[in-house]
């Protein structure tokens, strides 16, 4: 959301800049063009300087020579107004009439100072000819630029005026553009205008008249060079006030602004920035101002393409969701993964518990199985190597044992397994190790013994305890015996395979010898 | 005694000839030159078609010999032509570190930068104009002023609050309708000030910057900087004869003229 807002209004401020720099770009176009024009004024301003009288027809030809064609578009012509004081009004008039203008006179009518009528105006056809002996000074408009233009000597624009060509194709907005022409005591030095009136009272004083030219404004615009931005709306107002009365341009017709805003409106989300943006610079041009007001129409985001922030509002809500679900996974997922890995590792240690337990423990008996036994032995063997000592090493096996698993079961042989154990477990110290290494097979460990007496009195304490009724789960009383064969470190063997061999053929010497027995190795 | 002296003075003449015409080595003038006036102020108005810029490049011209066009422009154009070498001169300039790639300048008057400010804006120094955001203010396009006012321009103008205009006369205006409440002048803008409704409405504060030197500017493209410095001694030629503070005095106060000119 942060990011939306910070990009509106980064799309707004982006839109501002662009604006500004279109009104800008707008306003130096505008000067260059007016630059351009005062270039071509210039030319018939230095074309009566360099010569008293010019004639009306050689007038004609120098403005035909400047071929002012399209690409002056908005420049309505080019014209004389000379400066007549009263005195001298009746003797212009007729000089005016012998050079052809039979019809010539000054309007409107009235006794003033000084006249400045129109003299001509080229190209002299149409609405050209119709302003020929306009006295230009007598409208305060023209007389306020006319006066500024002839006591700074240099171009003067007028305010906004309705062009008087135009009567017959509607009126049009535009302007004058003025140059004075002095009197030129050298007639040959005319490119400097510190040259022609140095001070105020001289170019008062010297003053002849005017080169002027009448501009639309509308075809001013249109000759501009470069592109405006699209979905923008120029207007341009004759000095600082921006109402009807000073309005000089409109880019876009109101009657055009309004489809826009109509065909806008009737699309759905194109009213994102009904706030319009404006962009506002002041030009001044000849002693003129203008106001020139740059102001967006609804799609101009588009063509800026700028408004981000309604793709990221949508990009936003799509992520957060797609960011929701994926963070919930993410939680829940490591939860799950959490308990499974809890699981796992649970049941791994189980199984691993199990395993090494199952490798080392009769999983029946609950005693120490071959493995751990043989483990067992070999350490007993080392220690008593060590220490000199004696271990004794019995082998047990239950007598008739499989007839009971056949005949009563699995279940209660490995009862009576279970039961035997704890019995043998009963016999000996807890130093001492009992394992089941099959069926119905054990071993016993002693693995410090003084003399073979002790074995023998844990042996017959062992068959003793066997030889008692085993009274089972399930109401079983079974009478069963063992045999046992033992051998003894070192005097049976020095290795862990001699002497379990040993062990298990007295084991099996015991039985030959009618079960129920123990019989130490090497003595039958 | 005295052929001796005189054939001593004849004798040192071809030695001290062209000391003396190099001190006064005129610049080319083998071709036409150029040189763009602005309105401002008292340095240029195309109302009267008078000011300080325009005596001064008159007597300049004078003094050069050369044969030089003078236009009146907007001050951006005149930049933008400086740089390009299609304008080889305008008045009253000042430098920065971009503009001294491509402009030399010859001083010849400083001042410093004020802001003319509605008094109903309460602002009473520069800062408290940046921190009121509704405040607006008017600058002539691609005018440079002072650092403190640079700086406050260029930041304003990050926030659209500078409305540009390339010429004083509607800043004074819309300061009156209110649509600015501040601009930034000097003192030959005072007169105009003085002299308009804008004087009632209106103080004047200080900026807190140094006074900025002003000079001839020369467009390093056009011409050489032998030529620059040719340029430079004319320039300094008219400051110590007095020719500046003269035409100074003519559109200020002495007192005020005579500040500005000896810097």
């Amino acid at each position: 959301m942060a990011l939306w807002l910070h990009e509106k209004n980064n799309a707004e401020l982006d839109m501002r800049t662009k604006l500004d720099f279109s009104v800008r770009d707008v306003s130096s176009r505008i000067e260059q063009r007016m630059a351009v024009y005062e270039q071509v004024l210039r030319g018939a301003q230095g074309l009566f300087a360099t010569s008293l009288k010019v004639q009306r027809k050689d007038f004609s030809a120098y403005i035909s020579s400047l071929q002012l064609g399209a690409d002056y578009a908005g420049m309505d012509g080019v014209g004389l107004a000379c400066l007549i004081d009263s005195t001298e009004v009746a003797k212009y008039v007729q000089q005016e009439q012998r050079q052809g203008l039979i019809d010539f006179h000054i309007w409107p009518e009235g006794v003033r100072k000084q006249y400045a009528p129109v003299s001509q105006l080229e190209p002299a056809v149409g609405s050209n000819l119709i302003v020929v002996g306009l006295d230009m000074l007598a409208d305060p408009v023209h007389r306020l630029a006319m006066e500024r233009a002839r006591d700074a000597g240099v171009m003067s624009i007028s305010s906004k005026i309705r062009l008087p060509t135009e009567s017959n194709s509607g009126i049009r907005s535009g302007f004058l553009m003025y140059l004075p022409v002095y009197k030129s005591p050298g007639q040959n030095n005319t490119s400097n205008i510190v040259d022609k009136a140095d001070t105020l009272e001289a170019r008062r004083a010297n003053i002849t008249g005017w080169v002027f030219a009448p501009f639309r404004m509308t075809d001013l615009m249109a000759s501009l060079y470069g592109e405006n931005l699209p979905a923008t709306d120029i207007k341009i107002y004759d000095g600082v006030e921006t109402n009807d009365a000073s309005l000089i341009y409109d880019s876009a017709r109101p009657s055009q602004v309004d489809a826009v805003l109509r065909r806008h409106s009737a699309q759905p989300g194109r009213s994102r920035f009904t706030r319009q943006l404006q962009a506002t610079e002041y030009v001044v041009n000849g002693g003129s101002s203008w106001t020139i007001v740059m102001s967006t129409l609804p799609g101009f985001e588009e063509h800026v393409d700028k408004d981000k922030s309604v793709m990221i509002i949508v990009a936003g809500v799509l992520l957060s969701i797609v960011f929701a679900l994926l963070t919930w996974q993410l939680a829940t997922g490591r939860e799950r993964a959490l308990t499974l890995a809890r699981e796992m590792t649970r049941e791994l240690r189980e199984s691993e518990a199990r395993f090494r337990y199952l490798a080392q423990y009769d999983e029946l008996s609950g005693l120490p199985n071959r493995a751990m036994f043989k483990d067992r032995l070999q350490q007993a063997i080392v220690q008593a190597r060590r220490d000199k000592t004696r271990l004794a090493l019995m082998y047990l096996d239950l007598d008739k044992f499989k007839p009971i698993n056949d005949q009563l079961g699995h279940h209660v042989g490995d009862l009576l397994l279970q039961a035997a154990a704890l019995k043998m477990l009963s016999c000996v110290r807890e130093s001492d190790t009992v394992a089941r290494i099959g069926g119905d097979e054990f071993l016993i460990l002693l693995p410090l013994i003084e003399q073979d007496q002790d074995a023998l009195f844990v042996a017959e304490k062992i068959r003793d305890a066997i030889s008692q009724p085993f009274h089972l789960a399930g109401g079983h009383v079974l009478h069963v015996s063992c045999s046992i064969g033992i051998a003894t470190y070192p005097e049976h063997g020095e290795g862990e395979m001699d002497l379990s061999r040993h062990a298990d053929n007295a084991m099996y010497q015991a039985k030959d010898c009618g079960r129920d027995q123990i019989k130490f190795f090497g003595t039958v | 005694m005295l052929p001796l002296i005189r054939l001593f003075l004849i004798s040192i003449i071809p030695f001290l000839l062209p000391a003396l015409s190099r001190a006064t080595e005129l610049p080319d003038c083998s071709r036409p030159l150029t040189l763009a006036l602005h309105e401002h102020g008292l340095l240029y108005s195309a109302q009267t078609g008078a000011g300080i810029d325009k005596d001064f490049s008159d007597e300049l011209i004078r003094r050069s010999g050369c044969k030089v066009t003078v236009s009146i422009l907007p001050r951006a154009r005149i930049w933008q032509l400086i740089e390009s070498g299609a304008l080889d001169f305008s008045l009253s300039g000042i430098a920065n570190e971009e503009r001294d790639k491509f402009a030399g300048f010859a001083w010849y008057f400083s001042n410093k930068y004020y802001l003319l400010l509605r008094k109903d804006s309460k602002v009473r120094q520069l800062n408290d104009f940046e921190k009121n955001s509704t405040l607006q203010l008017g600058a002539i396009r691609s005018f440079r002023y002072s650092n403190n006012v640079n700086n406050m321009i260029d930041k304003l103008n990050a926030e659209h609050r500078v409305t540009y205009a390339s010429g004083l006369d509607p800043l004074y205006q819309i300061l009156i309708a209110n649509r600015i409440q501040g601009m930034i002048i000097e003192p030959f803008d005072y007169s105009q000030v003085e002299n308009t409704a804008v004087r009632e409405l209106t103080l004047i504060i200080d900026t807190n910057d140094p006074a900025i030197p002003h000079g001839l500017i020369m467009s390093k493209k056009s011409l050489s900087s032998k030529e620059q410095e040719k340029w430079r001694a004319l320039v300094e030629g008219m400051r110590l004869d007095g020719t500046v503070e003269a035409i100074f005095k003519k559109y200020l106060k002495p007192d005020l003229a005579k500040t500005m000119v000896n810097f």
